[in-house]
Order: structure tokens, then C-alpha cells, then sequence
């Protein structure tokens, strides 16, 4: 099978999305792959925080004034994935206040209001954070929900012509002398080869761009960076709280949804651990240690469960030890790198800039297809993101709050494709995250959902206190009645899925979290008798 | 207050041994914070299903030989065969008595069907849930098997189409009726035990034994899920007459019906013989001299102590409250006496959740005859029973009801033995 467009573009990330998006906006017919799920890699694993840019401000301008450009931009475009919250840096007594002074500088040069607030304005302000502060600045800080904003990119990209298929690997690529042709993917559920072509090839693999690089036949030196994060099962904070010092481990605290985040960690580990990593005991007590200065609260907070991602941080081309890594954005045009026609590598850079990379992607792309369309992923709003809430929440004004407040909030203007009309599809499949069997529906039908853990990423189902205790055999049921699977797959999903929360539960396992997987050992493991056919 | 024997935790554990000790003449309270493992019942009590080497057990007294040579720690590992047989036979007359139909022994495994269609083995069932002497077949060929629309907790293609594996045939349907229009209204009312309720109408009940009529052709069963009423006895029963043939049922995601109505039971046979039930109240503070308990202090009777001759902790595990887990330690929390577990934290798990983790067989470690420790010195008049005690996993090696029962009658025969 063999088939034709102009670009096809490698990873369902953030990124990848926004070129899907941008190119679909400009008139080039694009195809995106993805091996797994869409957002899986660092896009769905780290913070979510929408930066102000000011992290970065004393120690990396140019950072800085790109974060707060497109903090900006995706507050206007993307409003039903983004919550102001505002973010507080504040400084302990073991700071001092010598870094609050040249942080505040430092934050207006790149164009980010940053204001000195007192202590105690700033307690009434986020009555979480630590009372033992000496001072405290406000900026412009937010929380961005990374699944949804890659969800709204691929609607749009779709709703403009663009392709998407999930579960496919790119095995190798079709080369014809100094010119990559396209890709051979297999499909992840049939196994299948197939031969896709196109005049350019984008690797925006993340991590995994450096093996794509290199199976094309270039080299794209990067170093995995783990990063890990603990989720706290309530929200604990309304704004942001980050430390005012130089950036360091566990000094973010981000609040999203229902829950709040503290990150992350930072070390290295080989390639061979990127696709199965494991947060450990010594990070989990590090991440607890820092959390706790900047909300003492958390100490008693329970911990819903532990994730980590990967940076793609890329060693600059001049330095071959690898040891000068570069933080920004990587735009790799390999025909004038290295000779190889048709094949462009975006790397580096981070969820916040996404939209900025694409649009140099995209741009690079026109150049070389000869197209004179200009950008505009920084004006048009993405689907969801076009209608006011209030507006959103009169139409459905008989729906019961909790529910129509939690489905506007993942789904925006798109929730008018949410069928709530009878009390079937109002009934609750997640009562944590208050989702409704029309939502799940309206999720298998349209977001390109291929098992429970994908469901999870549109919807919420299982992210709640209890984990996918009950709603997961729900949802499961709901997935096999829509001919999603036999109930033999549905089954082994359900395993699957389980499993999926047990790793991001058992290196936090104690406390209520501890109870809560006993009892969904006693539900799946003993009274369903469900069993796992996966080696784990 | 003074009784002869105070027990603490209200699920199976703790009411076995109430009863058990009352029958005998004994003043007993029994503290209860309201819930317990009972409410996630799968229709059925286990003995002993699996040894910690995988194999199934098809006879539990056979099976304690081997048991005790691989996991030496096992509550089971203080019975010969003999006394084995004749706690569990004490402990299937108990609930008979208390009226709960059970069939079953502990000579041989029966196996119960799961809501996912596996057949695990087990010991009791109770009345009405369908089970089968061989894990390959069931006893009958063909089957209608009907769920209420909209019900989400109870999945029948699971069932249907490992049946037909099996070699019965299941048709799946749906009913409706006017009283699931009302709680449908209501986004999380359609559980089984707010369904169940409908059912103690005698014209609902009717009005489904004749929808269903309408819909069944030849098959020789009719199976529903386990919510056939929660106040009402004899609805199967009644099904089974209108429908001319047997009517059975099969568990739901919890809460499970048929497990609060057993712990109905057992409540009420424990107060019929004197027991005082206090529901809603936890132990929280207790006095002691030297090696004996001598008050125990409850949140709602505030300095009014509770004085017993005995005392009996049936508090369960993690789950219940009865362990408590932190990021560096495993404890007791009422009476902080010897717990046994890893202190490492990482050997705490196991990264699949369907291998056998090592928290599970975490629990009070108590001595031979289940008196609870400090510092490795026995509390004499302090006894542990149940899920709350160290060496065996309840849901790997299906024996989580049988250790609860067992010890319990135990338990309460070495209190009578003191008297």
C-alpha cells in the first residue's frame, strides 16, 4: 500500500500536532504518525505549566521572552486549554532576597510583568505557600493542559485536510540517493508494513527523534533528562508557586483540574530506559523534601501517584562531547546540514513554544515546497477554544452543574458534540472526574481512541482520587458495546490499563493510596478474576 | 461498661467470633466504624484456592500440608487437618444459623462464576449464585441472561462469551422498567444496591418476572445480576416459580448486595444472642497494666471505658484501617503492638498488579494461640484475627473469608478455654 502527501510529519506530540495544524492552515496536506497515543512523550509528562517565562529570565532571555510571546498567544487561541492562574516566586529565609532584585530586572527586560508584592498579600493571595516566606513576586504564570491542547491541534489540523494515524512505527525510510522519499510504518495493532511517501519528512520524535535521525542517516545527538513529578490528590494551590533562586529541582508546584503538581527532578539515563521509566524512592522522598517548602500543607497531602518524562535536550552541532546543550528550539534543516534532501529534524524547546516551532517547521516547509502562506496559527483559536464558557454553560443550562462544568472545561465549544440529551447518556461513568457516558461515547467516535489508557488522555476517566477503580471496567464495557474490541481485548485492556495506574501508583503506595489498591486488587484480581497476559 | 469479651471491627471476622462467643454466654460488644470487606463480596466465601506456588487447590484440607510447607507463616500453618475441618464446619453451621444459605465444603472446592466469567475456586456460595463443580462447564447448556439498560457496574458480554466457551449458550438482553426511569434522573444512581431496592416491591418484581417471560424461549436458566432486592428474601425464589425454571445470579462491581445483606444477617443473629452492636463508633485509646489490656476508649462513649476480660482486634488490613502505611513504616494504629513487614519500601510492591504483592502479607504478628505482641512480649488478654494478621494473601491464595472465620472461631475457643 502506497500512498501520497505532501508532508508527512513523525510524532504525536505537541509539536508534531502544531505542524499538522500549521501546515493544514497554510493548504499543504499533511500526514502525521505516531507510534502510540497522541501527547504520550514529555508533551503529556511534565508540569503543565503555562510559563510566564520568568523561570528563565535571569538565566536564559532568550527563553524567556519566547514563553511569555506565546504564553500570550495561547491564552487567546487555546482559552478552554488554559486556566490564569498567575504564578508567585517566592523566597525563603536559606534564598535570601539578592536573586529577588535581579529576577524582577530581569523578568521586565524580556517583557514580563513582574511585580514585588508583600509576604502577606501574597498569603492571601495562594494561602497554601509557605508562611516562612520573605518575599514574594507575581507574574504571569498558568496551567496549560497538554492532552487537550494537542487533541484541539489535531481537530483542526483534520478539520483542514490533515490525516492522522496513531499506532504506527516508522520502521525505516524510503531513500533515493541523498533524498528521503518517505517512510515504511508498521501498524502497532495488524502488524502490517506500509509505504507512505512524501516530498519532506519532519522528525519531531522527541526523544525518539534521535534514533529516527539516525535511521535516516544523520546524526541528531540528544540526551534523555528524566524528570519527575508527583501528583497530589486534591488541588492544593490556585496560583502557581515557584522558588524565586535559580532554577533548581522540585521547585514548581502547578495546579491543574482537580489536582496539583510538583516537579520535577533531573538526571540523565541511558536511551534503553526511555520507553519504561520508573520513578524511584530517592526521587519521590527529593520531590516530598522541596514540595513541602514551598506548601508545607503537602506533607499531608495524599499523593495520587508519581510519572516521569524525557527532555530531548540536544547537543549543539559544534560540540561533538555533547556536553554544550542547547535549550532552545532546534530547527534542523538536513539538506543543508548534512546533504540530505527532504527531511527536517524540530527538537529542544518545550510545550510552551510549540505553536513557535511549528511555525518554523511550517515555514521551512513552504520554502522548500515553494508556498507563500503566511502563519496564522497565532490568530486563529483552536476548536474549543472559539466560544465563550458562559455562553456554553446557558445552552446547557439543564445539565447538572458539576457534570456541564467538568465537560465544558475538557472540551470547550467542542462539547456541543457531547450528546447529554437523555438521562443514558448523562449517566455517570467516572464519578471522580464527573464523566459521562456521552462524553466517552463522543470520545471513541472522535478522538482517535484505541484503548482505555487513550480514553483516559481525552477525558479524565480513572485520573481521579480512585484511579479507574470502577470506571474502568465501565468505560471497557461502553468501548466493547461501540465495537471497539471483543470482550477478549476489552479484558487484557482492562489489565492494561490497570497496570498503567499501578506505576504511576506503587512508588507512592501508602496511605489512602495504598488502600485504594488493595481494594482494586480485591475487585479485579479477586473477585473478577481478571488476569494479565502482558509481561510487565 | 463491662463485658466479658469487646471486639474491634464489625465485618466477617469480628462478628464470627461475637457470635460464636455469645452463643457460649459471653457479654460481647462488638465496635464497628460501618463498613467492611463484606460490601465487596463476590457472592462467595474462600477456603483456600491457590498455593503461593500457583497451584489450584481442589481440596483445602489436602492442600494444608503443602500450604504450610510454602508459606510457614500462614495463619492456616497453627491447624492439624482435623482442626482445620472442624473450624470451617463450625463456621458454615454459624452462618446457617444466622440464616444465610450456603453450599459448600471444605473437603472439596466448588468454583463461582466472576463477573468476567472466570471460574475461581472457592468455598461457600451463597443461595441463588450460580456455580458449577468442574471449572469447565456449567451446569447448564444454554442460558438468558438479562441486565438492567444502563446499568454500567455489570458488563453481560464478559459473561456471555466466555459461557460459550464453555459450552452454554447466553442470549444477553435488556429490561426496563418505570422505577429505573427515576433513578436514571439521578447520573449516579444506577448502582446495584439502589436497583436492588426496587426489587423489594412485589409489583416490580412482578412486572420483571413478566418481561422476562416475554422475552425467553427453550433456554434452561435465567441469570441476573447479583441485585435482586436488599430487604426482601425469596425474590429468586419467586422468579424461579413464575419463569418455571432456576433463576440465578451473578456478582457486580460493589457495592455487592448479597454481602450486605450477609452482614445484615450476622448483625441481627448477634444481637438475637445478646450482643451489643455499635455501629458508627471507632476505638481510639485504651489503658493497660503490664501484659493486660484493662479499658478501651470509643469516640462516641468518650471517657466512659469499655472493660472486658478479653479484648479482640478484627480490624482487617489497609483497607479497613486496621494497618496503616506510611512512606517509611507499617503500624497497628490503635494498640501499636508488633507488626511484620519489609523495611524496605520497594520490596513493598510488585510492578505488575496482578502478581502477588509483598504488602498483602504484611499484619500483626501474633503468637501461637493469636495474642497480639509489644516488643515480642504477648498481650495476654489481646487477640488479633483476620485480615489484620501477618502471612498470607487473602486474594492470591483465596483464603481472605476462610482466615477470617477460622481465626475467629479460634480465637474464641481459646477465650472460652480461659473461662
Amino acid at each position: 500500500m502506497t500512498r501520497e502527501v505532501d508532508v508527512i510529519i513523525i510524532g504525536g506530540g505537541a509539536t508534531g500536532a502544531g505542524v499538522a495544524r500549521d501546515c493544514a492552515l497554510r493548504g499543504i496536506k499533511s500526514l502525521l504518525i505516531e507510534r502510540g497515543d497522541i501527547a504520550t512523550g514529555a508533551t503529556g509528562r511534565n508540569h503543565g505549566l503555562l510559563h510566564s517565562g520568568a523561570r528563565y529570565a535571569v538565566t536564559d532571555r532568550e527563553s524567556a521572552e519566547e514563553c511569555i510571546k506565546e504564553n500570550m498567544i495561547l491564552r487567546r487561541i487555546a482559552s478552554h486549554c488554559v486556566e490564569q492562574t498567575d504564578g508567585l516566586f517566592i523566597s525563603l529565609p536559606e534564598d535570601g532576597l539578592e536573586f529577588q532584585a535581579k529576577f524582577i530586572d530581569s523578568c521586565r527586560a524580556a517583557g514580563i510583568r513582574a511585580d514585588a508584592i508583600d509576604p502577606k498579600e501574597a498569603l492571601l493571595l495562594e494561602p497554601s505557600a509557605n508562611p516562612e516566606m520573605i518575599g514574594a513576586v507575581r507574574v504571569p504564570d498558568g496551567a496549560v493542559d497538554p492532552f487537550r491542547l494537542t487533541t484541539a491541534n489535531l481537530i483542526d489540523a483534520k478539520l483542514n485536510g490533515a490525516e492522522v494515524l496513531t499506532y504506527h512505527k516508522v520502521e525505516d525510510f524510503i531513500r533515493n540517493q541523498n533524498r528521503i522519499e518517505g517512510v515504511v510504518v508498521r501498524d502497532m495493532h495488524t502488524n502490517e508494513l506500509k509505504e507512505l511517501r512524501a516530498q519532506i519528512v519532519v522528525n519531531a520524535g522527541g526523544i525518539w527523534g534521535h534514533d529516527l535521525a539516525a535511521k535516516a542517516g544523520v546524526t541528531v545527538k540528544m540526551l534523555p533528562a528524566k524528570g519527575s513529578l508527583l501528583i497530589f490528590g486534591h488541588r492544593v494551590n490556585n496560583v502557581v508557586i515557584n522558588r524565586c533562586r535559580k532554577p533548581a529541582d522540585a521547585d514548581i508546584l502547578v495546579p491543574g483540574d482537580t489536582i496539583s503538581l510538583i516537579g520535577t527532578t533531573s538526571s540523565k539515563v541511558p536511551f534503553n530506559e526511555v520507553d519504561n521509566m520508573y520513578v524511584t524512592a530517592d526521587e519521590v522522598d527529593l520531590l516530598l523534601r522541596e514540595g513541602t517548602k514551598l506548601a508545607p500543607s503537602l506533607a499531608h497531602t495524599r499523593i495520587l501517584r508519581a510519572y516521569a518524562g524525557v527532555r530531548p535536550l540536544v547537543a549543539s552541532d559544534d560540540d561533538p562531547s555533547g556536553r554544550s546543550v542547547s535549550r532552545g528550539i532546534v530547527l534542523l534543516d538536513h539538506a543543508t546540514r548534512d546533504g540530505l534532501e527532504g527531511f527536517i529534524t524540530i527538537t529542544g524547546g518545550k510545550l510552551m513554544t510549540y505553536r513557535l516551532m511549528a511555525e518554523w517547521t511550517t515555514d521551512l516547509i513552504c520554502k522548500k515546497l515553494n508556498i507563500k502562506k503566511k502563519c496564522k496559527t497565532a490568530e486563529l483559536k483552536l476548536p474549543g477554544s472559539r466560544q465563550k464558557e458562559e455562553r456554553l454553560s446557558k445552552r446547557l443550562h439543564t445539565i447538572p452543574t458539576a457534570q456541564r462544568e467538568s465537560v465544558i472545561n475538557r472540551h470547550g465549544d467542542m462539547v456541543e458534540r457531547v450528546n447529554m440529551g437523555d438521562a443514558a447518556h448523562r449517566s455517570l461513568v467516572c464519578e471522580c472526574e464527573e464523566v459521562t457516558v456521552g462524553e466517552v461515547k463522543y470520545a471513541l467516535n472522535e478522538l482517535d481512541v484505541r484503548n482505555l489508557v487513550d480514553l483516559r488522555r481525552r477525558t479524565r476517566v480513572g485520573m481521579g482520587t480512585c484511579q479507574g477503580e470502577l470506571c474502568a471496567c465501565r468505560a471497557a464495557g461502553i468501548m466493547a458495546e461501540a465495537g471497539k474490541y471483543c470482550s477478549q481485548r476489552a479484558k487484557q485492556d482492562l489489565a492494561d490499563f490497570l497496570n498503567e495506574r499501578w506505576k504511576g501508583m506503587a512508588p507512592v503506595a501508602w496511605g489512602d493510596t495504598l488502600r485504594e489498591s488493595q481494594f482494586t486488587t480485591w475487585l479485579y484480581d479477586g473477585i473478577c478474576g481478571l488476569k494479565n497476559e502482558k509481561k510487565i | 461498661m463491662r463485658f466479658d469479651t469487646v471486639i474491634i471491627g464489625g465485618g466477617l471476622a469480628g462478628l464470627i467470633c461475637g457470635i460464636h462467643l455469645s452463643k457460649r454466654g459471653q457479654r460481647c460488644a462488638i465496635i464497628s466504624s460501618g463498613q467492611s470487606a463484606l460490601h465487596f463480596s463476590s457472592g462467595s466465601l474462600d477456603l483456600l484456592g491457590t498455593l503461593p506456588n500457583s497451584e489450584e487447590v481442589e481440596s483445602p484440607v489436602q492442600a494444608l500440608t503443602a500450604l504450610a510447607e510454602q508459606a510457614p507463616n500462614h495463619p492456616y500453618a497453627r491447624f492439624d487437618a482435623e482442626r482445620f475441618v472442624t473450624l470451617a464446619n463450625k463456621g458454615a453451621e454459624l452462618l446457617r444459623e444466622a440464616g444465610i444459605d450456603v453450599i459448600g465444603s471444605a473437603e472439596k472446592n466448588h468454583y463461582r462464576l466472576t463477573p468476567t466469567g472466570a471460574m475461581k475456586p472457592t468455598w461457600l456460595t451463597f443461595g441463588g449464585y450460580v456455580h458449577s463443580a468442574s471449572p469447565e462447564e456449567l451446569e447448564w447448556k444454554s442460558v438468558a441472561l438479562f441486565n438492567a439498560e444502563g446499568f454500567l457496574d455489570f458488563y453481560p458480554q464478559f459473561l456471555a462469551d466466555e459461557m460459550r466457551r464453555k459450552g452454554t449458550k447466553c442470549n444477553v438482553h435488556t429490561f426496563n422498567l418505570p422505577e429505573l426511569e427515576i433513578l436514571r434522573q439521578n447520573p449516579t444512581e444506577m448502582r446495584s444496591a439502589n436497583i436492588a431496592r426496587i426489587f423489594d416491591n412485589e409489583a416490580t418484581l412482578n412486572e420483571l418476572a413478566n418481561q422476562i417471560a416475554s422475552r425467553i424461549g427453550d433456554e434452561q436458566a435465567v441469570l441476573l445480576p447479583a441485585f435482586m432486592g436488599i430487604n426482601s428474601q425469596g425474590n429468586l425464589k419467586y422468579l424461579m416459580h413464575k419463569l418455571n425454571r432456576p433463576v440465578a445470579v451473578v456478582a457486580t462491581l460493589p457495592p455487592s448486595v448479597p454481602g450486605l445483606q450477609v452482614q445484615t444477617l450476622l448483625r441481627r443473629y448477634f444481637q438475637e444472642l445478646g450482643g451489643t452492636y455499635m455501629l458508627g463508633d471507632t476505638a481510639q485509646g485504651y489503658q493497660a497494666t503490664q501484659d493486660k489490656i484493662s479499658a478501651l476508649y470509643t469516640r462516641n462513649h468518650g471517657d466512659i471505658a469499655l472493660k472486658a476480660d478479653n479484648y479482640v482486634l478484627a480490624t482487617g488490613s489497609f483497607f479497613s484501617g486496621g494497618l496503616v502505611a506510611t512512606n517509611t513504616e507499617v503500624y497497628e494504629p490503635l494498640f501499636k503492638v508488633d507488626v511484620c513487614y519489609d523495611s524496605e519500601r520497594e520490596k513493598w510492591y510488585d510492578r505488575d498488579l496482578f502478581q502477588a504483592q509483598g504488602y498483602e502479607e504484611f499484619g500483626i504478628a501474633t503468637t501461637p494461640t493469636f495474642n497480639a505482641q509489644r516488643a515480642g512480649q504477648p498481650i495476654e488478654n489481646l487477640y488479633a484475627v483476620g485480615a489484620a494478621l501477618a502471612g498470607f494473601n487473602a486474594v492470591k491464595q483465596g483464603c481472605g473469608a476462610g482466615v477470617s472465620i477460622l481465626t475467629a472461631i479460634e480465637v474464641a475457643e481459646q477465650i472460652l478455654s480461659k473461662m
